[in-house]
């Protein structure tokens, strides 16, 4: 599944006046929603015109995804990066597992210029309790305090 | 009041205060021309640079009173806390938060910027707001004994180790509080071990958990800036050198938390039987000779930072002191029955069947003012050679690490000549505990001399000189000559230890003798890099066996030079026997196994091989090499000398094993290994920083070029840049602070 956002809230979503600099800090919220508990996912987050830095990568809602994703190196090459994997997996029960809409990670992000920034998500996998794949589609939402 | 003041207060405590004092090497000409500055705002003025704070006897009073005439400006901008506090200093009483009476206030002064003195020495590029004010304790929580308790940031750190056979994981959460009524940037240098391979690093706030990005260094930071810049929670992690690192965490609101987690693993030591692992906890005192690069300086709590660039680290007083303590657990699965734990600290063991134990520190030693190590003793005769592998499954890369350990027989070996250089560190910093332990352990190692071995004692501190003109027969009145030569040093002045080195080094190595220069020092210089560089040209057919004398040593450096020495390293803590140790130390080195040795790898294809000059190999302690291989892994033939004398031992290969770890190890080691070349290669396109920076980058690891940092973007904190608050850390357990920090 693909999503696409344009970026055009970067800093009204946080409740201030739009700041003058070139340099802008957002966060974009991820939701996987499933009929079943999902144990692991993969998502790509890419932006098509290389205006993209990854500065964080958070933990979503489900107690039984405590910690934070993991990314993938191609975050971090050649200094603006338009392309990150995100992954995590939880080995709680099956009742602990979220199922339905549930935020999976928050993406911390910097921006540069005056081009509005355009994302897109693409879920590589979701996979259920027993290892395997399940259907599942993934939203993006910017972060609002 | 008006708040445009610099000097702004205070907090009417409710049953008690503190007194903060005005230190500072500013001049204060500055101060009342000082812009008019809001609360969260005055950061974007550049009027005020960071806060001074302090609430005991600052550094005697005399200098207490040198401060406070500086100031009169100061002084007479609220008279009715002056009137609390200044009698005080004219009294001559010392100042500490036990002496102040209830009712009295907490005041804290903020630094005027050099750039509002019309200056451009500032050595800090990270402006700060006004003055602060620090908030009283909770009710309830209010710490048992004041008497010169600092408020900053850092309250507390908390270690959970793992280990599981040789590889320690080990997570440290550091958690920030502001104690002030403004939001602050804490910044923390602190050290870890120094072979860590940091390779995570979350920001915590509350229950959301950031998890930081591994970028260039430069690139890191500029983010890290502007996001402080922005008004955004952030936190920077920063390698100052391979054992010491700098935190910084952006935007901390008045009364809030932010943890930082920071995940490394490393190797631990092995020796006759027993693993060792090892916290540090307090980074030591580093002099700087003269035109050193990149210099790390030792700072007074609330001073500036010297001039000449680098960095600080930054000490409490002797009567101060910060509440920040340290927890340490450590979960042991050794995959072989644990026979025996032991530890520099008191602690508390739980046992979970033969092979796993959890050790806790216990509460009342949780100070972190020296190293934290902790040795378990495994079962077995003795350990075997053997061959670890792994193949990355994406790139079809193999690593491999072979451990060796020389074969029962090689103990018999007979004893040869030795030429011993004892190397003695008699600067400012090892006077006291550290020196004296230094002179017993060479005081015992006279004793195992014997008749055909000639020695050299030298020592350094500011300069160089020596026992003998050149090294002298281990004769019974040379050996008490050299008794009468140690009790008259003294530990004065600072560690110019190029001057030992190259004492030591650079004299005609008597072919008949081997030869072994044992260096004994604490380390704490900042020009690390001159050193490697020095051994690494000078060693010849030497040995050096570094002796690491103290509480809280420069690992890093004591490591280094044993291995472009191809020797070892040993600790001797104040509490230590120094007979004891010297005998075990004395007893090994003078029993090399194998030296000179060449490895076969057989069909394997071998590249990239950490250390690239092996050791010798000695009874009891284990050589350890990494590297890349292509092919199938192979028998090993380990070749060398014993008793001038061809020997080899075969080591086999095992399969194909899961040590996924292996290849952050190697990485781990080539990031250093190329660390130190940068001493002594020439490097005019930055090739050796490119190679670092892109395998750092590519096995996601710390290094020197490469930083965490962590951003939370989804709100902005009121106001911008935050004030920088340094947090003081105690002078290393049996440090003098007046002959170390209180030097400069």
């Amino acid at each position: 599944m693909r999503v696409v956002l344009p970026l055009l809230l970067l800093v009204s979503a946080v409740g201030h006046a739009a700041p003058t600099e070139s340099v802008r800090f957002s966060a974009i919220e991820v939701y996987l929603t499933t009929e079943q508990p999902v144990s692991a996912w993969q998502f790509e987050l890419t932006e098509a015109n290389a205006l993209m830095q990854v500065v964080g990568v958070e933990n979503g809602e489900s107690p039984a995804f405590a910690d934070a994703p993991y990314y993938d190196r191609a975050a971090v090459e050649n200094g603006l990066a338009d392309r990150i994997t995100i992954a995590d997996f939880s080995l709680a029960d099956e009742k602990r597992l979220p199922v339905g809409k549930t935020r999976i990670a928050t993406v911390h992000l910097l921006t540069r210029g005056d081009r509005e920034p355009q994302l897109e998500t693409v879920l590589v996998v979701a996979t259920g309790y027993n290892g395997q794949a399940i259907d599942a589609s993934i939203s993006l939402s910017k972060s609002t305090e | 009041m008006k708040k445009s003041d610099l000097l702004k207060m205070w907090m009417r405590a409710a049953c008690f205060a503190f007194v903060a004092v005005l230190v500072s090497s500013c001049a204060n000409d500055g101060v009342d021309s000082a812009p008019p500055q809001q609360p969260g705002e005055s950061g974007e003025s550049g009027a005020i640079e960071e806060i001074i704070v302090t609430g005991a006897k600052v550094g005697g009073r005399e200098q207490s009173r040198r401060a406070w005439r500086k100031k009169p400006a100061v002084v007479e901008r609220d008279m009715s806390v002056v009137a609390a506090v200044a009698p005080r200093f004219h009294r001559n009483e010392t100042l500490s938060l036990s002496s102040v009476a209830p009712g009295e206030e907490l005041w804290i002064i903020a630094r005027v910027s050099l750039e509002a003195q019309g200056t451009n020495a500032r050595t800090d590029d990270s402006p700060g707001s006004g003055a602060m004010v620090a908030r009283p304790y909770e009710p309830g929580h209010e710490p048992t004994d004041r008497a010169g308790l600092v408020p900053l940031p850092l309250k507390h750190t908390a270690v959970d180790a793992s280990i599981s056979g040789y590889i320690s994981t080990v997570n440290v959460r550091q958690q920030f509080q502001n104690p002030f009524d403004e939001k602050i940037e804490a910044v923390y240098m602190f050290p870890l071990p120094e072979k860590a391979a940091v390779s995570e690093f979350l920001m915590i706030i509350g229950e959301r958990r950031i998890r930081g990005i591994l970028r260039e260094k430069e690139e890191a930071k500029a983010i890290y800036e502007e996001a402080r810049r922005q008004g955004y929670q952030a936190s920077l992690l920063v390698q100052r050198r391979p054992n010491i690192f700098e935190q910084k965490v952006a935007n901390i609101e008045p009364g809030k938390g932010i943890d930082v987690d920071i995940k490394y693993f490393h190797t631990l030591a092995y020796q006759d039987g027993w693993y060792s692992f090892v916290f540090p906890t307090v980074v030591g005192p580093r002099y700087n000779p003269p035109h050193s690069k990149d210099p790390i300086h030792a700072v007074a709590n609330g001073e500036r930072t010297q001039p000449g660039g680098g960095t600080a680290a930054r000490y409490l007083r002797p009567a101060e002191r910060s509440a920040h303590d340290i927890s340490i657990n450590v979960d042991i699965n050794a995959g072989v029955t644990i026979e025996d734990v032991r530890s520099s600290h008191r602690i508390s063991t739980s046992h979970h069947g033969a092979e796993t134990t959890r050790v806790q520190l216990a509460n009342h030693t949780t100070i972190p003012n020296r190293d934290f190590v902790l040795e378990f003793q495994v079962a077995g005769e003795r350990m075997k050679s053997k061959l670890l592998t792994h193949v990355d499954p994406g790139s079809g890369q193999g690593y491999f690490t072979l451990m060796m350990y020389p074969p029962a027989d090689f103990e018999r070996i007979g004893r040869q000549p030795m030429e011993m250089v004892f190397v003695l560190d008699c600067s400012g910093s090892m006077r006291g505990r550290p020196l004296t332990q230094a002179k017993n352990a060479v005081r015992a190692a006279l004793d195992h001399l014997q008749p055909e071995d000639t020695f050299q004692i030298i020592r350094f501190s500011d300069n160089a000189s020596q026992f003998g003109r050149t090294p002298v027969a281990a004769t019974r009145q040379n050996i008490a000559d050299a008794r009468g030569y140690l009790k008259l040093l003294r530990g004065t002045g600072g560690t110019h230890v190029l001057q030992g080195v190259r004492t030591a080094l650079d004299f005609p190595h008597d072919p008949k003798r081997l030869r072994f220069v044992t260096f004994m020092t604490d380390g704490y210089i900042g020009n690390e890099a001159e050193i490697i560089e020095a051994v690494h040209s000078g060693i010849g057919d030497s040995r050096i066996f570094s002796f690491g004398v103290g509480s809280s040593v420069n690992r890093y450096l004591m490591e280094r030079m044993a291995k472009e020495g191809r020797g070892a390293v040993a600790y001797l803590s104040p509490s230590d026997s120094a007979r004891k140790i010297m005998a075990s130390f004395f007893e090994r080195i003078s029993h090399p196994a194998l030296t000179d040795i060449q490895i076969d790898w057989g069909g394997m294809n071998v590249a990239d091989v950490y250390p690239a000059r092996t050791p010798d190999v000695f009874v009891g302690r284990p050589v350890v090499i990494t590297g890349k291989y292509l092919g199938a892994p192979d028998d090993v033939i380990v070749r060398g000398l014993r008793d001038s004398e061809q020997h080899s031992f075969r080591i086999a290969a095992g399969r194909v094993g899961q040590n996924a770890s292996i290849s952050k190890v190697w990485a781990r080691l080539k990031i250093a290994d190329l660390g130190d070349r940068q001493a002594w290669e020439s490097d005019p396109y930055d090739e050796l920083a490119s190679e670092i920076r892109n395998t750092a980058l590519e096995h996601q690891l710390m290094s020197a070029y490469t930083s965490f940092v962590a951003v939370d973007a989804s709100r902005r904190t009121e106001g911008r840049r935050g004030t920088t608050v340094h947090q003081g850390v105690p002078v290393p357990h049996g440090v003098r602070y007046d002959t170390t920090v209180g030097k400069n």
